[in-house]
């Protein structure tokens, strides 16, 4: 009977300790930089013109299908990201006018804020700033819509044309 | 007889570390698809028991190495019951993803009898999620370690 109870004890003595053992487990996470505009295609946009003399051009009503998309991802304290847009050709008495609303839809993280109404011109200019590690979900109906508008700034420098294409070209960039 | 007895537990892994391998985002405005598995042999335990009537527990925490992100979360669990010489010896718990933390947690026990064992090709699968553009981009290293106690 004494010598039972000696075996149980060293035993339980050489169960308390603790032993370990270990695997490695790496992850990368890459800096990501994407931009879209959607849905595709191009949007048209008229000026009326009057009906009675004396009367202004009728502006187009301005177009709210387009949609930005992005996903970028920044080491830590890195730059923040904006986007710019700028046009290939001005039209000499015209304003083409952009305008990024609040990003919606199924994004998240640290999505960007809108610049307010932008007059674009040859030179890229800012439309949206603050992005950081974020995402806006893709397609229509997620991440910043856009309003693009046209207006007359000087009367005296329109002339009469049909079809002139311009051509907005985005840009996402520290 | 002492001299069989008197055997500590011991666990061992091998296997492959897992170098996570997450496919690039080909969309704007997509994130990562967010939780990836790895093989479900990932890692292999060998638990060598003394001899002891009751339950032996094996933890399971992580450690950054050097630099994790919390947002980053890690889940494992046993996908087969390992190979055993011993009979009256079972094990139990574990086969579900369980989240592994900072504090050891048990992942799953082994009930022994009075005799000198061991339990082999104990299968461990892993599971990464939270994985997203929000994360600052990084490569994050983590040690997986396993111990074992009464």
């Amino acid at each position: 009977m004494i010598v039972k109870e000696h075996i149980i004890g060293l035993i339980l003595c050489m169960i308390t300790g603790t032993l370990y053992s270990q695997t490695l487990i790496a992850v990368t996470l890459p800096v990501v930089t994407l931009l879209d505009v959607e849905p595709t295609g191009t949007i048209t946009l008229n000026f009326t013109a009057p009906t009675e003399a004396g009367q202004a051009l009728t502006a187009p009503a301005a177009n709210t299908t387009k949609w930005i998309n992005y996903t970028s991802a920044i080491a830590s304290g890195g730059l923040t990201r904006r986007i710019t847009a700028s046009i290939n050709q001005v039209i000499p008495g015209v304003n083409i006018g952009i305008q990024a609303a609040a990003a919606s839809g199924a994004g998240g993280g640290t999505l960007g804020t809108s610049s307010g109404l932008v007059i674009l011109s040859t030179t890229a200019a800012t439309i949206i700033t603050g992005i950081g590690g974020a995402f806006t979900g893709t397609g229509a109906n997620n991440g910043h819509r856009l309003t693009i508008s046209l207006s007359v700034n000087t009367y005296a420098n329109l002339s009469a044309r049909t079809n002139t294409p311009v051509v907005i070209t985005y840009t996402i960039t520290e | 007889m002492l001299g069989t007895s008197l055997k500590a537990q011991t666990v061992s892994v091998s296997g492959t570390n897992w170098t996570v391998s997450i496919p690039a985002i080909t969309e704007a405005g997509s994130d990562y698809a967010g939780t990836y598995a790895s093989a479900t042999n990932q890692s292999i335990l060998n638990v060598g028991l003394p001899a002891l009537l009751g339950s032996v527990k094996v933890y399971v925490h992580y450690e950054p190495n050097p630099i994790w992100n919390s947002s980053l979360v890690l889940s494992a669990k046993r996908t087969n019951n390992g190979t055993t010489l011993c009979v009256g010896c079972s094990i139990s718990g574990g086969t579900a993803y369980q989240t592994v933390t900072q504090t050891a947690l048990e992942l799953f026990r082994i009930s022994t009898i009075l005799s000198v064992t061991s339990y082999t090709g104990i299968n461990i699968q892993y599971q990464l999620s939270g994985v997203s553009v929000t994360i600052p981009a990084a490569t994050y290293n983590s040690k997986i370690v396993f111990t074992v106690s009464n």
